[in-house]
């Protein structure tokens, strides 16, 4: 799967993954994307592990600009620093939408949200159904285009139809 | 002498998993929904020779729970992915003994706690 491609033919994607084969995506989908103005919204991981993962994997992260929501969870973080704007939590949905209208009313290249999956921890599935519609309206208001990562998870398929209905397209890896 | 191990997890299947196979190895478990339940359940005189906690749950993050603990070993459990250099800051505190990464192999969880608490 191209995602350049995709993404050059849909403003808005839904990718659902294998968690097996997560990892290995989430590095060879910002590799083909190098080099544009990345937001890379994180709900799983630190922006540090990201950043050394990328490093590893030889990605430069010099236009990329992360939103943490981890890191303020585990230790102390100010509110921004370079190239990072830290968020209380995955469930911090408000808060998560302001920051990430920022970079969408700054007209980054791409946005990859990474992930939905990790929203429900956090939230009942009606605030995320609503969260993942409001951002994908103020997406398609602006030039970025955004790729939202899903884990192929049973429990969580309820949210992932419904987020389906809201972008432009969704590809499933699996199939 | 038995065991007790308190299992601090929001996912009611980690939580039944590792109370399961941790009584069938005849340690005493006790469960914790969150931080905030480990907490009340410390204060109402569990006494846990260690504390397996996942690192980020709903309500009172973990971080700011630790300190009011006391002196009881704590092993992190934890989905998320931190950096190396995070990693070992959060091994800092005294009472953190160990850091399991999610998902893990129920078996090497055994061992750890084995080797944790005997």
């Amino acid at each position: 799967m191209d995602i350049k491609k995709e993404l050059s033919e849909n403003q808005t994607i839904l990718l659902i993954m294998d968690s097996a084969e997560y990892n290995q995506d989430i590095v060879s989908f910002v590799k083909k994307l190098n080099g544009k103005n990345i937001a890379y919204v994180t709900l799983n991981k630190t922006k540090d592990s990201l950043v050394e993962l990328f490093k590893k994997n030889k990605i430069k992260i010099e236009n990329i600009v992360f939103v943490d929501a981890i890191s303020k969870t585990l230790k102390s973080v100010p509110d921004q620093s370079e190239g990072v704007y830290y968020v209380s939590s995955p469930g911090a949905l408000t808060e998560l939408s302001l920051v990430i209208s920022k970079f969408i009313r700054h007209d980054f290249d791409y946005l990859i949200f990474d992930s939905l999956t990790n929203l429900l921890v956090y939230e009942s599935k009606a605030p995320v159904g609503k969260f993942v519609s409001a951002l994908v309206n103020k997406i398609k208001e602006s030039k970025t285009k955004a790729v939202f990562y899903a884990l192929s998870v049973k429990e969580q398929e309820a949210l992932i139809k419904e987020s389906g209905m809201f972008v432009d397209k969704v590809i499933d890896l699996d199939k | 002498m038995v065991k007790t191990v308190m299992v601090v997890d929001d996912e009611p299947d980690i939580r039944a998993t590792v109370k399961a196979v941790l009584e069938k190895n005849k340690y005493k478990v006790v469960t914790a929904v969150n931080a905030d339940d480990c907490l009340k359940k410390i204060k109402g005189g569990e006494k846990p020779d260690l504390i397996l906690m996942d690192i980020m749950m709903p309500g009172t993050p973990v971080r700011e729970v630790i300190p009011k603990l006391g002196k009881v070993k704590i092993a992190y459990l934890s989905v998320v992915r931190t950096s190396e250099a995070e990693k070992e800051d959060l091994m800092k505190n005294k009472n953190i003994v160990d850091f399991i990464q999610k998902p893990f192999d129920i078996d090497e969880l055994l061992k750890r706690v084995k080797k944790l608490v005997g």
